[in-house]
């Protein structure tokens, strides 16, 4: 059964990194509700990208491991449902205010 | 006298050191790094973005070998071949644009079968880029889905580190193509030498899972409590280079093995525990025996559709060891009971220590007694043909002639499963052919890679006649270079894999698969390469002798039956039980 999943993935912020993201998503034909990404606060290097996805978990699982293969990818983790995403959102655009 | 003094006073100046250079070119830096790294034949094919790279290596000629082949696709093919049989990365130059975009059936063919590439490939200068250029193509985002990893390179001082994590992240763990994208402005520009500084870890990358005992144990109790446990060995087994520790294990445990398409070479095909090829077109009894097993050990596969046909009939009566050095493997197709997320050697050894000693003869027996049902209503009639040569028979024949010993590079279609059934290999490293992408013109150059890259061994493309001329052009590189490849058409004048689906399951509609051909031994005269044509059964040990004698590249051409299948056959949709020995009747 498909649900709202959130997908938080750490990794280098190298030029292309949110395509390669974007492209195994697109791929496994996985629906993207929502998208935030941006530079950690305090290491320009490194960015987060969080994903409200809506798919089953078998497919979460499957593709968190895929997105882990990344070279560029340091960890992927995954919440169900979107108070994650909620949360980080809004904690990232109070930030940029 | 004067002369005297210029003859000493040249003497004195050869006694000194030429001083080093102060500066290098960003084009000079990467071929430094290349030698730096092991590099010493390259395939790749100049052009206007990459001419710095090319102007550099012209003095470069006496560490560096370049193969001009006669398109880019000949090039990375020709790459995967010489990584395939040496486990070294390939390396391929290209130009940009159409030059970068004529690899990318090479990349993901590399890709999908977990070959070791480093591909080169010039860029327009930096401050045009994403101004449609001349010859400017988004190389990167262009690749990005069928790389293991790819960059861009802007500035010369960044070249050497791009190529040393090029290198490490193509040759480790799971091994892959990679792709360097460098303006041409970065060639170009003067840098201050820098050593080149191998890559040894990536913060973000780690290549090898460090094993964990419980999974070992949990897979080794299973193992030992098991009456017919089944070893499905695949292309892992030959990329950790674990065939002694899948021999120790088999003969420690007596468990029977069979291989995948890829896995081919990776258990001696003379073994007494080996019982066959799986797949689509496998052997009836590690087909069949699929769904009889109680413990299904895969080591290094990844369950490929044309392994499993229908995975809902798949093994469901097993219990799944799935050992792979991939995680993202493990539970993708079908779900492990155990997962072994491990390096095949550590694995394999791990699991020998932990394993009791056990014969499973009975069990054995019956993949015989299967493969007995498969050799009566399939192989004797293919081997005791009359009429028209079929392309078993020559590929038996050639097994004969060689022992099993040459390298054998197949292409994709009936020729190629043929190859797979009838060839016995013997060695790791011996087969070399397009396994998960199905790349037809892979075959021709790919033999010229692996030529090049184990001069000594003997190595035969077996081709099929619509494979064959996808690449046919790279015979001007056989015959420039003097490649001593040796190339067998077996020619049906049809596509015929398609054809035999048409046959199969779309009521003989041959719809756009028979082909009308060129005359074969007039184009490879035309390339000064020696040819035959077979077209009796009477002739064809003859021809196969006197093409391997050769010591020149040399082109077989054998006629065989248009309408031949390859059977055994698993149709698309069925279970790997519903195997087919012969057409339909219905």
């Amino acid at each position: 059964m498909k649900q709202d999943f959130t997908l938080e993935i750490h990794s280098d912020n190298n030029f292309s990194v949110l395509n390669r993201i974007v492209n195994i998503l697109n791929r496994r034909r996985v629906r993207i509700k929502k998208l935030i990404a941006y530079e950690d606060a305090t290491d320009f290097r490194r960015g987060v990208a969080v994903v409200l996805l809506f798919t089953t978990a078998d497919m979460i699982e499957k593709v968190k491991h895929q997105l882990e293969k990344l070279i560029e990818v340091e960890h992927a983790v995954y919440y169900e449902g979107s108070s994650e995403y909620c949360e980080l959102s809004s904690k990232h655009s109070a930030q940029v205010v | 006298m004067d002369a005297l003094l210029t003859k000493t006073k040249i003497a004195e100046l050869e006694k000194t050191p030429a001083p080093a250079k102060l500066k290098i070119t960003g084009s000079e830096s990467l071929l430094e790094s290349l030698i730096a790294e092991g590099t010493d034949l390259i395939f790749g094919y100049p052009g206007g973005a990459i001419m710095p790279v090319y102007d550099a290596l012209y003095h470069y000629t006496d560490r560096l070998t370049h193969i001009l082949v006669r398109h880019e696709q000949g090039a990375i093919h020709a790459a995967q071949g010489f990584a395939r049989v040496t486990g070294k990365a390939g390396v391929v130059f290209a130009t940009s644009g159409p030059g970068a975009t004529n690899l990318v059936t090479g990349l993901a063919d590399a890709l999908i079968d977990s070959t070791p590439l480093v591909c080169i490939t010039g860029q327009v200068f930096a401050h045009l880029l994403g101004t449609d250029a001349f010859q400017e193509t988004d190389v990167v985002n262009t690749t990005i889905p069928v790389t293991k990893w790819n960059i861009q390179v802007t500035e010369a001082k960044d070249i050497a580190e791009a190529v040393a994590k090029a290198f490490y992240i193509a040759n480790s763990g799971r091994p892959g193509p990679v792709l360097v994208d460098i303006t041409k402005n970065a060639q170009n520009e003067m840098i201050e030498p820098v050593k080149h500084k191998r890559c040894e870890n990536i913060r973000t990358y780690k290549p090898k899972p460090v094993i964990q005992q419980s999974q070992v144990s949990a897979a080794a109790a299973l193992i030992n409590g098991a009456k017919k446990p089944y070893i499905l060995a695949g292309q892992g087994v030959l990329l950790a280079d674990a065939t002694e520790e899948l021999k120790s294990f088999s003969e420690k445990t007596g468990i029977p093995v069979a291989s995948t398409l890829l896995g081919l070479g990776a258990f001696p095909s003379d073994h007494p525990n080996y019982v066959g090829y799986l797949g689509m077109h496998g052997n009836y009894g590690p087909n069949l025996n699929t769904n009889q097993c109680d413990v299904l050990i895969a080591v290094g596969m990844r369950f490929d559709d044309r392994v499993t046909g229908n995975v809902s009939k798949y093994a469901k009566q097993a219990k799944i060891i799935h050992i792979d050095i991939d995680k993202a493997e493990i539970n993708k197709i079908i779900k492990a009971d155990i997962a072994v997320h491990a390096d095949a050697k550590e694995a394999l050894g791990a699991l020998t220590e932990q394993c009791n000693a056990n014969k499973h003869a009975s069990w054995i027996e019956s993949f015989t007694q299967l493969n007995a049902i498969e050799y009566e209503k399939v192989v004797e009639k293919e081997f005791n043909a009359t009429g028209i040569l079929n392309m078993a028979e020559v590929i038996n024949c050639l097994s004969n002639l060689t022992n099993g010993e040459s390298i054998v590079v197949t292409d994709v279609g009936q020729h190629q499963m043929t190859t797979s059934r009838y060839y016995k290999y013997k060695s790791p490293r011996t087969n070399v052919t397009s396994g998960g992408a199905g790349t037809m013109g892979f075959a021709l150059p790919a033999a010229m890679g692996a030529k090049l890259g184990i001069p000594e061994k003997q190595v035969v493309a077996v081709i099929g006649d619509g494979g064959y001329q996808m690449t046919v052009q790279e015979l001007g590189t056989i015959m420039q270079y003097k490649i001593p490849v040796k190339i067998i058409v077996l020619n049906n004048s049809f596509l015929g894999m398609v054809r035999q689906w048409q046959q199969l399951f779309h009521e003989k509609r041959y719809s756009c698969t028979e082909m009308q051909n060129p005359d074969f031994i007039k184009l490879a005269e035309a390339y000064s390469i020696p040819a035959r044509k077979v077209e009796d059964r009477e002739h064809l040990q003859g021809a196969l002798q006197e093409m391997l004698a050769a010591t020149t590249p040399y082109f077989l051409e054998v006629v065989v039956g248009k309408e031949d299948c390859v059977f055994p056959m698993v149709p698309a949709g069925a279970g790997v039980s519903d195997v087919l020995l012969e057409p339909p009747t219905n």
